[in-house]
Parts: C-alpha cells; sequence; structure tokens
C-alpha cells in the first residue's frame, strides 16, 4: 500500500521528461564518442553514463522514503562542508583550460562545483525559509545574500565563472519567491550594468577571449571561436530531419571537440535535425512547468524554494549550454543536463530531480 | 505561505521560461531552416581535406646541359589548427620527433595564426623522422605530411650570385611585393634567376583531396590534381668556366691577403661574356654564400654570419657593385676624341709628367714624352687623355660613355642591378651640393675617377663593344626554356643588339692599342704567356675608404674575340696585379676547353 501510494503521487511527466531525456542523452553519448568506442573497442562513455543512471535511479528511489525537510536541518553543516568541498578544489585540484575543477577520490574523479550547485539550492532554501514570513526591508535580504556570496567568490577564483552565475541566477529566483521586491531588483541590475567595466577587469583572459569570440567567432576561428563555429556548422547542417544516429559528419569525423559533454546539444542538432531539437526543447519544458507547478503546491516554504531554485537552474544550464552551442551564449563550461556526459554533473541533477519528486510526494500524503 | 502570497511571481517564472523556449527554438529554425543549406555546405569542406602537392621547380642547366640545380624529394611537416592553445603535448612529442623546439614551432603558428591553411613547421624531414611520424600518428592529430620537392644547389655557392636561392615567401611579399596572394609557406624564389624567372620555374602545385576526420586520418581518397613541373632553364653559365673563374678569385684573393700586398682584399666581382651575342659565360661576386643554407629557412646564426659581413656577400657586385672604372674608361674618352676629331691618331702630345692648365699628373708620377693615341692608351697615359677631356668637354664624354652603355642598367635578368653614375655637372650637385663642375672635374671623368661610377658589368660591355666592332649585345643569362623532357619551350627573347655608332677605323685603333697592353712592354705583359693573343686594359680605381680598387678588362683571342672579361678586386691594388691574375686563369681554361694549352703558368 506504501508502494501503491507511491507511484500513484509521483510525478510522472516529471519521470517521463527526465527520463526520455536521459535516454537521449545515451543515444547521443553513443554516437559522438563512437569513433572512441571503435578505436577502443569499449563505448566507455555510454557504460558509465549507464551505470550511474541505475546507481542514482536506485537512490532516489531509496531517498524518496525520506522526508525532504530533512535536509532543513542539516543544511549548516552542509554549508560548511560545501565551502570545504570548494577550497579543496583549490588546493588539490586539476586544472582543464586554466581552471581547477576537478578532484580525483579513488578511481573517481568528481567535480564539486557540480555538487555545489546542489548544496547552495538546499542551504540557501532553508536560510530564506527560517525566516522568509518577517521579511521586509531589502537590508532583510543582506544575509541571505551574504550567505551566497562567500561560495559564489570561491568558485570565481578557481575560476568558474560558469558556475558562479549558475549561483547568483539559483540565489535570483529564491530571492523572487521570497518577496524580494522588483524594485530593488531593478536597482540590482543598474548597479550591475555600472559595475561592468570592473568586472570586466576581474575577468581572466581567457574568459575574456570568450566573450570576445562570443561576440565576433570569426575573430578567431581555429581558436577561441572553433568551437562555436563547428558546433553551428553541425547543428545548422542537420536541417529539418538530421543526417541520422551515427551520421553526423561534423560529430563522427571529430570536427566536434567535447562533443560528448558541453557540445553535446550539437550532436542532437545534427543528427536529429529541427524536430529532434523541438522534442528535447519540448522535455525541458515540460521539466520547468513540473518545477514551478510543485513550487506551487509545496506543502512549506521550504519546499517552495527549493522547487524554485532547482527549476532556476535547471532552465538556466539548459539555456547557457543551447544558447552556447547556437552561438547566442558565450562559451562557459555548463552542461546540458540529463544529456550531457559527466557523472557528477548527472548526479546532481538526478538528486535534485528526486528532491522535486520527493516535495510533490509530501505534499501529496497530507491530503490523505 | 510564499507560494501563496506569490502565486503570480511563479506564473511569471513560468511566462519567462516559455519565453527562453521560443528563443532558443526560433535559434534553432534560424540555424537549421533558414541557414542550413550554407551549413551543410561548410560540413561538407569541413570533411573534405585537399592536400597541397607542390610542383617540383624547374632544373637550371648550364649551356652544355650540366645540372646545376635540382630537386630533391621531401616532406613538410604541418600542424592544422584546432585548438587554442595548442596541445602542449603535440607540440612536445613533435618537437622531440622532428627535432625542432617548442618555442620555435609556437613563434610559426603564432605567424601563421589568422588562416585556415596548416602551418609549415618544419621542411628537411628525414626518412626515420617520417616513419616515426607515421608510427606515432594517432597520437599526434592534426599533424599532416604535405609533398614537397626540396630545391637543391649541386655546387653550393658556384655561381650563386646569377642562380640566386629560393626560400619561403615572406608576408611582405605576399601583401605588396612581388608574389601578392601566394599562400604562406609557399617556396618562392627569392633572389638571382630563381626571382627573375620565378613564375616559369616555379610550376603548378597539385593537390589530392581526402574525406579525414580531425585527427587526419583519412576514411576515403578522393581526386587528385597532378603537379605540372616548372619549366627548366638553360643557361649561358659554362659551368667549367664558372668552376675555374671561382677557384681562381678564392687563390688570388687570398694570395693578395697573405701576401700582404693587399691585406684588404675580401670582395670582387668577375664577369665572362660572349662579345658576339651577349651571353654570360661566368659571373662571380665575392664573398658569397652557400644558397642550400636558405633552402629550409636560414638559421639565425648562418643569417647573422652573411648579414654582418661587411663586405655584403647578398650584393652581386657584378650589376650591384658602382666603381671608379679607371683607366678602362680611356677607351670612351679615347674614341669620343678620335670621332669627334679633337685628335688625330698619329698627332703628338708632350707628357712632362703634369697637365699644362692643372697640376695633375700621372699615377706613379711618371713623365712619358711624346706620345700619340696609340701609345697613350697602350701605355694609359693621363695627362694625353686630361688633354683630350679638355678639347672634348665633359658633355661629348658624356654623350660617348652613354653610346657605350655607362649610366643604365644593361637589363641583364637580375634584379638590383644598378645604373652607374655618369660625370654630368647635375650628378655633381647631387652628391656635392653648392659645387659647380671645373675643369679639374672633366680630367677626372676622362680617366674614369671622380664623379664616374660603372658596373663591373657596365665595363665588361664597354669592352664588349670593342671586342664586337661596336655593336652592342644586351649581357643575358637564360638561353632557353626547357620542357621536362629536356625540348625547348620557349627561347629567350632578349633585347635587340644595338650599333654604338662608332666607326670602325675609331675601334681598329683602340683594339690595337688594347692589343698592346697584354703584350711585351704592355702593362699586362704576362698575358702574353696565353696560347692565343688577347686585348685587354688594367685600371686602379681611386678608393677614399682604404686602398685602391684593382680593374682588369681584355677580350680575346684578338682575331675574332669569343669572350670579354671584366674584373674588379677590392682593395686588391693595382689592377694588373690585383685583378689581372684572375683573369688570366680564366682565358687559360677558356683556351684549354678549346684544345690550346698554356706555354707558362700565370705570373702571382
Amino acid at each position: 500500500m506504501q508502494l501503491n501510494r507511491y507511484l500513484r503521487n509521483i510525478d510522472w511527466w516529471l519521470v517521463f521528461a527526465v527520463a526520455a531525456l536521459i535516454g537521449i542523452g545515451l543515444m547521443l553519448i553513443a554516437s559522438a564518442t563512437h569513433s572512441y568506442a571503435t578505436a577502443t573497442g569499449k563505448a566507455w562513455h555510454v557504460e558509465r553514463q549507464s551505470m550511474f543512471v541505475g546507481i542514482n535511479v536506485l537512490l532516489m528511489i531509496f531517498c524518496l522514503r525520506f522526508d525532504y525537510r530533512l535536509l532543513q536541518q542539516i543544511a549548516k553543516p552542509l554549508y560548511i562542508f560545501n565551502l570545504v568541498l570548494l577550497l579543496a578544489v583549490m588546493f588539490v585540484g586539476h586544472s582543464q583550460l586554466g581552471a581547477q575543477r576537478w578532484i580525483q577520490i579513488g578511481p573517481v574523479t568528481i567535480q564539486p562545483s557540480e555538487f555545489a550547485k546542489a548544496i547552495i539550492i538546499v542551504c540557501l532554501a532553508a536560510f530564506l525559509a527560517k525566516r522568509a514570513e518577517i521579511y521586509s526591508d531589502f537590508t532583510d535580504y543582506l544575509p541571505a545574500i551574504g550567505y551566497v556570496f562567500v561560495p559564489f567568490v570561491l568558485v570565481m577564483r578557481q575560476p568558474d565563472l560558469g558556475t558562479a552565475l549558475v549561483f547568483a541566477v539559483i540565489a535570483l529566483g529564491m530571492l523572487i519567491m521570497s518577496g524580494f521586491k522588483m524594485r530593488w531588483l531593478a536597482m540590482l541590475s543598474g548597479a550591475f550594468v555600472v559595475l561592468m567595466p570592473v568586472f570586466w577587469m576581474i575577468l581572466k583572459e581567457y574568459q575574456k577571449n570568450r566573450i570576445r569570440v562570443f561576440l565576433d567567432p570569426e575573430l578567431d576561428p581555429f581558436g577561441a571561436g572553433y568551437h562555436v563555429i563547428q558546433s553551428k556548422i553541425a547543428i545548422g547542417s542537420g536541417l529539418l530531419a538530421g543526417k541520422g544516429w551515427f551520421a553526423g559528419t561534423q560529430s563522427q569525423l571529430n570536427f566536434l571537440p567535447e562533443n560528448h559533454t558541453d557540445f553535446v546539444f550539437a550532436v542532437a542538432g545534427e543528427e536529429f535535425g529541427f524536430l529532434g531539437v523541438c522534442v528535447i526543447l519540448l522535455l525541458y519544458g515540460i521539466i520547468i512547468w513540473r518545477g514551478l507547478t510543485i513550487a506551487l503546491n509545496a506543502e512549506d516554504d521550504f519546499g517552495t524554494l527549493l522547487a524554485v531554485g532547482i527549476t532556476f537552474m535547471f532552465t538556466f544550464h539548459m539555456f547557457v549550454n543551447i544558447g552556447m552551442t547556437a552561438g547566442i551564449m558565450p562559451v562557459t563550461g555548463i552542461p546540458l543536463p540529463f544529456l550531457s556526459y559527466g557523472v557528477s554533473s548527472l548526479t546532481t541533477n538526478m538528486f535534485l530531480v528526486g528532491l522535486l519528486l520527493n516535495i510533490r510526494l509530501r505534499k501529496q500524503q497530507l491530503q490523505f | 505561505m510564499l507560494n501563496k502570497r506569490y502565486a503570480n511571481r511563479l506564473e511569471a517564472m513560468l511566462i519567462a521560461a516559455v519565453c527562453i523556449l521560443l528563443v532558443l527554438l526560433g535559434r534553432m529554425a534560424y540555424l537549421q531552416l533558414f541557414k542550413g543549406d550554407f551549413y551543410g555546405e561548410q560540413a561538407d569542406g569541413n570533411r573534405l581535406r585537399r592536400t597541397k602537392v607542390t610542383a617540383p621547380r624547374g632544373i637550371f642547366y648550364d649551356r652544355d646541359g650540366v645540372e646545376l640545380v635540382n630537386n630533391l624529394p621531401g616532406y613538410v611537416v604541418a600542424l592544422r589548427r584546432q585548438n587554442n592553445p595548442y596541445d602542449e603535448e603535440i607540440l612536445r612529442a613533435l618537437s622531440e620527433i622532428i627535432g625542432m623546439p617548442v618555442a620555435e614551432m609556437r613563434k610559426k603558428l603564432e605567424e601563421n595564426s589568422d588562416s585556415y591553411e596548416p602551418t609549415r613547421l618544419k621542411s628537411n624531414i628525414t626518412p626515420e623522422m617520417l616513419t616515426k611520424l607515421e608510427e606515432k600518428k594517432r597520437e599526434l592529430p592534426g599533424v599532416m605530411i604535405e609533398i614537397q620537392p626540396v630545391r637543391n644547389y649541386l655546387f653550393k655557392e658556384l655561381g650563386v650570385h646569377a642562380i640566386g636561392y629560393v626560400g619561403e615567401v615572406s608576408q611582405y611579399d605576399i601583401t605588396q611585393g612581388s608574389y601578392k596572394n601566394m599562400p604562406v609557406g609557399s617556396v618562392v624564389g627569392k633572389f638571382g634567376l630563381e626571382k627573375t624567372y620565378d613564375r616559369y620555374v616555379r610550376g603548378i602545385d597539385g593537390s589530392y583531396d581526402e574525406e579525414v576526420d580531425v585527427a587526419g586520418n583519412v576514411v576515403k581518397q578522393l581526386g587528385q590534381i597532378d603537379p605540372v613541373p616548372g619549366k627548366s632553364l638553360q643557361l649561358t653559365i659554362d659551368k667549367d668556366l664558372q668552376q675555374v673563374m671561382e677557384k681562381a678569385v678564392d687563390e688570388h684573393l687570398a694570395y693578395l691577403r697573405s701576401s700582404g700586398i693587399a691585406p684588404g682584399a675580401r670582395a670582387a666581382a668577375i664577369v665572362a661574356l660572349d662579345p658576339k651575342t651577349g651571353a654570360v659565360r661566368a659571373m662571380v661576386s665575392r664573398p658569397a654564400f652557400d644558397p642550400n643554407l636558405f633552402v629550409h629557412g636560414i638559421s639565425e646564426k648562418d643569417w647573422n654570419i652573411i648579414n654582418n659581413d661587411p663586405n655584403y656577400p647578398m650584393t652581386n657586385k657584378v650589376i650591384g657593385g658602382e666603381y671608379p672604372p679607371g683607366s678602362p674608361f680611356k677607351i670612351i674618352t679615347g674614341a669620343a676624341a678620335l670621332e669627334l676629331g679633337k685628335v688625330t691618331p698619329d698627332e703628338l702630345i708632350f707628357d712632362s709628367g703634369r697637365h699644362w692648365l692643372i697640376d695633375m699628373r700621372n699615377a706613379g708620377g711618371e713623365a712619358l714624352g711624346w706620345l700619340n693615341f696609340h701609345e697613350a692608351l697602350r701605355k694609359s697615359d693621363n695627362v694625353y687623355f686630361y688633354e683630350m677631356g679638355n678639347r672634348l668637354g665633359i658633355d661629348n664624354i658624356v654623350t660617348f660613355a652613354k653610346k657605350f652603355g655607362i649610366g643604365s642598367p644593361t637589363g641583364i635578368e637580375l634584379e638590383g642591378e644598378l645604373s652607374g653614375l655618369l660625370p654630368t655637372p647635375e650628378n655633381k650637385k647631387k652628391a656635392f651640393p653648392g659645387e659647380t663642375w671645373m675643369l679639374g672635374d672633366t680630367f677626372n671623368a676622362a680617366i674614369g675617377q671622380g664623379i664616374n661610377l660603372a658596373t663591373p658589368l657596365q665595363l665588361a660591355m664597354v669592352m664588349s663593344c670593342v671586342a664586337a666592332d661596336g655593336v652592342y649585345h644586351p649581357p643575358y643569362l637564360v638561353e632557353n626554356l626547357l620542357n621536362n623532357d629536356g625540348s625547348i619551350y620557349q627561347k629567350v627573347e632578349h633585347k635587340p643588339a644595338r650599333d654604338i655608332g662608332v666607326s670602325i677605323n675609331t675601334l681598329r685603333l683602340i683594339q690595337k692599342a688594347l692589343e698592346g697592353v697584354a703584350e711585351e712592354g704592355g702593362t699586362a705583359a704576362y698575358f702574353a704567356n696565353l696560347p692565343r693573343q688577347i686585348a685587354a686594359k688594367t685600371g686602379t680605381a681611386e678608393n677614399p675608404h682604404g686602398q685602391d680598387h684593382g680593374l682588369f678588362v681584355a677580350y680575346g683571342p684578338v682575331e675574332d674575340p669569343e669572350i670579354v672579361i671584366a674584373c674588379i678586386v677590392e682593395q686588391g691594388s693595382f689592377g694588373t696585379l690585383a685583378a689581372g691574375p684572375i683573369v688570366y686563369k680564366v682565358f687559360e681554361e677558356w683556351f684549354r676547353q678549346e684544345g690550346f694549352n698554356s706555354s707558362a703558368p700565370a705570373v702571382k
């Protein structure tokens, strides 16, 4: 009966959309790593991603037994753990493209910044939920802003501009949900625009280049602009129906670097065409719609804030990543949720989906 | 409850999310539906790789068909652009194989950073390197091996100033110089005939197309265009004569320095040509350099050695050196005086050791007494020719200098030819602003000093005009353009010969006097030891910067001149000492080839 009630109260739309995206993701990874797999005789990436999908599904089912509100109680130690993790990356992390993002733990390389996103959502939701009802003045929000600012700075220092922006967007969503006045938002945006030159000076040279090249990829067609140019060629040449699975010349002949991770969407565009792209965008639409609906129906403020934070994160990731492959966003190392290869990101995202399901489940439970 | 209080905000968020999705969808529609064909073409271009096959340059043959310059099979390693920065590991692995420092590679990659073409890194790839590159292909994505024949100068510095050399086209040449729109990394003629005849010699590059993946692994062979080899050149140069000439120059320069006669004698220019056609048989400029150094891009060390040499090895002094013509100019002054009736052959003029109008003397301070034209020219008497200058006036001297080709380039097929400097009042004003032309200047001009400069080739042409009874055959270096199989593709058209307008009687008088120079009692009497008689004129060009330049011009055999030789040795002292012995050896070789052997060795 317990199981029965679970099954009835599961958000099947959400499960369907996520499952479909993960399935499509595995197909894309298989295609993107095809030449590697042929060369080594082992479809390593697909196997590894599938294995983690399985493990994560089991973990999700297991976690659904516990009320998400338990997290509210361990928010403080989680927050501290997060800071330690981010500091650790700075000192023992591997660097790639001038940024330190990876930690080797036994056989697994993890990307702490992926987990940090989830932890930030949980902690900030807990932090805001505690006092949400009494907020009125701008100054009431300052502690919350400071609370996010510390990990934000640590990630910036890595330097991982993409993740830092994700933190900011998550915080933005939750602040809006907790009653942050639109007027203040407008003022903050104004201040941001005024301070733009200062931010420009803080950026590392390669980050500046990415933005310059984003504005004009032809500036460096075989350098920083290479990814974007090749990605646009891949997507554009997919036309309406795509070149077919495993038949994308850009992807199969390795013209598109990182095509199983950050640029996986370009493989989708090339091999599945405009129609495939529509399906994927629709699936993301479903996830966003369900996320916000769960927020609307959540039993408590913590649940509402969690759901909003998660939805903002998914939406931002999707927009920035797809926008990047389509040449309307600068190149940042932000993976596409459920589609990109990467077990840290996959685990984080599936955990967050589990949280959404959990919020929805508890609400329905009370109705009975 | 926040979600109840701010439900409208959640609604707004949903609308915003839908807008974001629509933006992405719109962008996708633009890329895939609206611009799809454009990107489709780009994708095709991506997987087709065209590898250039450089056409072999034409072979250079000497007049008898001996190969002077050919090509060796060669490969060049190039790197295609992929990531920025370039993968350090690939560069390091490549550096180990081809033995080129990573920093040097980076410099080349940087230079080529705005091009789609692969960057050519190193051209002289050995078979061992080739094998290693082939073995490690998988670890070296983007590394390409292109076929590029390597220019091979068989006799190293032999005739380098005429033949020239090739090298990679420079950025300057592509943008505004001689090779507009040539791709970066192309090998082109940079100097000498390699440059002048580049468009014939270069040929047409071929290519082959393949479908490849990004690592350069060939997936499928597509079409190919075979390269068209360049036209070969049949030169007028006589390899054996050239070799003898170079050896003679080097030995004699060494002798002049070691004997103490001319410790500063390091630079020289000699040219031998056929007075009846203008065909140049040998051309030497010293110091020289090995053109093979330039083929693979010259090293900084070698370049510094050449570039810092105070004697300019890169200048072809035969056409690019301007010297006071000295006594050989008396041929022109003499011709002018006889032609214009300013003197008769038999008029005797008294040389008291100085001219009576201005105190200007003979070089050695001697006084030769009563002289007719023949004796004056044979003994190279200054006072006699000062008087000729006095009677002619500078304008007449200039007019005749022009007839003999002084003051304008000969038009030989080489870059960097200078005009010389005519002894005109205008030229004096340019050189010494504010100073006017004096009678002393005319005197100086009459004996080939002062404001009066000529290139060694121009001096050879003065002699050539005398030898050919007054016909100027413009000098040239290339006889024929040849096809790959050795058949004649095209006979090279040269500038037509012209009559200089000096009567045969005058020329006969000059010829007789010059013959006397190389006889017993002349200033170059040791030439009488040659198996056949020659005519000559020695000279000494005043050099304000050091010891005088030694000059020697000659032609022979006198009964039917076949060859004219002009030689100058910078800071070599008197012509008969500095330049004569070199010319002697060249004649010796020339006559040896015809079956005549010298009765005695050259006098040093």
